[in-house]
């Protein structure tokens, strides 16, 4: 079977800085893929190239064997590929609930003609939408809270509502980009157990993270970047042992 | 909705509140003819045609966060659509109910027209370009006369029809239930009723997918575009939609005027719509309302300053319009200053207002990439 994501010697220079190098991964159906890597690797850059905020200058994205590079970030999120951002980006005025009805956006149709004239078929959709909602800001365990004006929730709760609208949008990929940073450990466990629900529910999922506990317990495959090219690439414990990647880390010398 | 001092038992009984309403507003023709003179109702017309341009610049600049200074350029596109079929320009004497939804199309393909160029800019650089759109209608408008004959260049476009509704010309009324009718008073009604037409179609496309689609975009572009938002039919729609409220406010702009030239479509116009939103309240549809109302009676009423002036002083010291100029100064300036929000805006802008980012604005500009 066509894998679900499969990154094909993905280049990305700007200017004459190279960003990425020649990155190629694959992620399985219903596996946790984790991407490390120091500061400045390039797990961001990448995000960007697979989600069409950026374009790549050389290689391939398939998305269950479409290629999604280059692609307006809409139509990847179309597709089943949906992400989160590193420095939250919500729509800080915007209640938490109409920040995941914005993420049923593709999922719904009404137009302007349906909106002004708001016969049957759109109220029901609006209704739907709000309800699916509703749903979702439960499951993320923000439930109540959906009333408030999401620039004002706790800094957890906004990861935590990132995720529920990026799961509006009803992805079959989701991709995490430090999901966890600046997390209490309360807070992480709490995290942690969100992403096994996600993924128990079939999700797939692709996670930058700094937090290496939270990587390696919880992560099936994982790869390092380092200076925009991948130097490592297995499961948890050989990732851990590949004297490139203890190179990279702690230098040359360790 | 806020609760009015002294009203309170208007929010115990809507219906009673409805029936009030719905009678002052019939009844103010007659009550501001009859106070004040039929000028005065001519002003009111004016009032409900620049609410329905400020109802449609708040769809453009309000909701989608679209800052556009040449909205006045779509207001002369209906209105010239409007003076080529029903005027002896070309000797064309289309009926009015066709020619306001051609006007209104036209209109908002030229919407369509200045928002695909511009999509990618923001700001600044939105605001400039889209002025410079308002100014090149304006020109285009005053010099083609030739080689071809289009708009009769500065002179306008004189004689235009009047409307006529069921065999009812506007400009010949009737007397009805014993009571003289002056054009202006049947010009209040119909404007009346697109006015009212005009703020239920905006305050539902507010509420709804499409209106949640403008919020997320003028929050912050990358995000909604991961949502799966398509920022380039979001942005032309906006651009569309607010281009068909100002054609429409401009087809019958010129039915009611009987004559248009390209002098009525100044920048100063866009800018006084926009005024008109800054005042009132962004991204609130009462707030559009009552910008439009205050900026098109005060110049009006000052007006009466000349007069004034004259009886006190035995003569003219300041003249009114130079006045006219600074009080909008000071009424701008003490706004930013005390109410930067407007009087009635919305929630969600007070908020943004508030907000103390301009990180995410700097990210916008670093994370997007060049392409649009």
């Amino acid at each position: 079977m066509t894998p679900l994501l499969s990154v094909q010697g993905v280049c990305k220079r700007f200017g004459g800085l190279a960003a990425l190098e020649d990155v190629s991964l694959t992620v399985n159906d219903g596996e946790i893929y984790g991407l490390i890597g120091p500061n400045g690797a390039g797990k961001t850059t990448l995000f960007n190239c697979m989600t069409g905020l950026y374009s790549v200058s050389a290689g391939q994205v398939l998305l269950r064997g479409t290629a999604i590079q280059n692609r307006k970030p809409h139509e990847v999120v179309r597709r089943g590929f949906a992400r989160t951002f590193q420095n939250i980006r919500l729509f800080a005025n915007m209640t938490a609930l109409e920040n995941v009805m914005v993420g049923r956006h593709i999922r719904s149709r009404a137009s302007v003609l349906g909106a002004v004239l708001r016969g049957r078929r759109t109220r029901e959709e609006e209704a739907a939408v709000r309800a699916r909602a509703r749903e979702l800001l439960d499951y993320v365990g923000l439930g109540g809270k959906g009333r408030l004006i999401a620039g004002h929730l706790a800094y957890g709760d906004q990861r935590r509502l990132e995720i529920a609208r990026a799961l509006a949008t009803e992805p079959k990929l989701l991709a995490l980009d430090e999901p966890v940073a600046g997390m209490n450990p309360v807070e992480r466990q709490h995290m942690r157990e969100l992403l096994l629900k996600l993924r128990h529910g079939g999700l797939s999922l692709l996670l930058i993270e700094h937090d290496v506990k939270l990587v390696m317990g919880l992560c099936d495959r994982v790869a390092v970047l380092d200076y925009g090219r991948k130097i490592a690439e297995g499961d948890t414990a050989s990732v851990q042992r590949d004297p490139a990647v203890i190179a990279a880390y702690l230098g040359d010398g360790a | 909705m806020r609760r009015l001092p002294g009203l309170d038992f208007l929010h115990a009984r809507p219906g009673l509140a409805f029936a009030l309403l719905a009678a002052l507003l019939i009844a103010l023709p007659f009550l501001v003819g009859s106070g004040l003179g039929n000028s005065w109702v001519r002003v009111l017309d004016f009032v409900l045609l620049y609410m329905l341009m400020a109802i449609g610049l708040n769809i453009v600049v309000g909701y989608a966060g679209l800052l556009d200074l040449g909205y006045i350029a779509f207001y002369a596109l209906g209105a010239y659509v409007y003076a080529w079929l029903a005027s002896p320009h070309f000797g064309l004497h289309l009926p009015f109910w066709v020619i306001l939804p051609l006007g209104a199309t036209f209109a908002g393909l030229f919407g369509v027209l200045l928002g695909t160029p511009v999509l990618r800019l923001r700001g600044d650089y939105l605001a400039i370009v889209t002025l410079g759109f308002g100014e090149i209608i304006r020109i285009f408008m005053n010099n083609l006369n030739a080689p071809f004959n289009l708009t009769n260049g500065p002179q306008g476009i004189n004689l235009i029809d009047p409307v006529r509704i069921a065999g009812l010309s506007f400009a010949e009324p009737p007397r009805f239930l014993g009571l003289d009718l002056p054009p202006t008073y049947l010009y209040y009604y119909l404007f009346l009723a697109f006015t009212l037409l005009a703020i239920g179609v905006a305050m539902r496309l507010q509420d709804s997918r499409v209106g949640r689609a403008w919020a997320a975009l003028r929050e912050d572009e990358v995000a909604a575009a991961a949502m799966g938002i398509n920022l380039r039919n979001t942005k032309l729609l906006a651009f569309a939609m607010g281009a068909v409220f100002g054609g429409v406010a401009g087809g019958l702009f010129a039915a009611f005027q009987g004559f248009i030239s390209p002098e009525s479509f100044s920048l100063w116009e866009s800018i006084l719509v926009l005024c008109m939103i800054v005042l009132g309240g962004m991204g609130n549809v009462a707030g559009a309302l009552l910008g439009a109302a205050l900026l098109t009676i005060l110049p009006e009423a000052l007006r009466y300053l000349g007069d004034l002036q004259r009886t006190v002083l035995g003569q003219v010291v300041v003249e009114p319009t130079d006045l006219r100029m600074l009080l909008f100064g000071v009424a701008l300036v003490s706004m930013m200053l005390f109410r930067p929000t407007g009087l009635l805006s919305s929630r969600q802008h007070r908020r943004e207002w508030a907000a103390e980012d301009g990180v995410a604005e700097q990210e916008r500009a670093s994370l997007y990439d060049s392409r649009a």
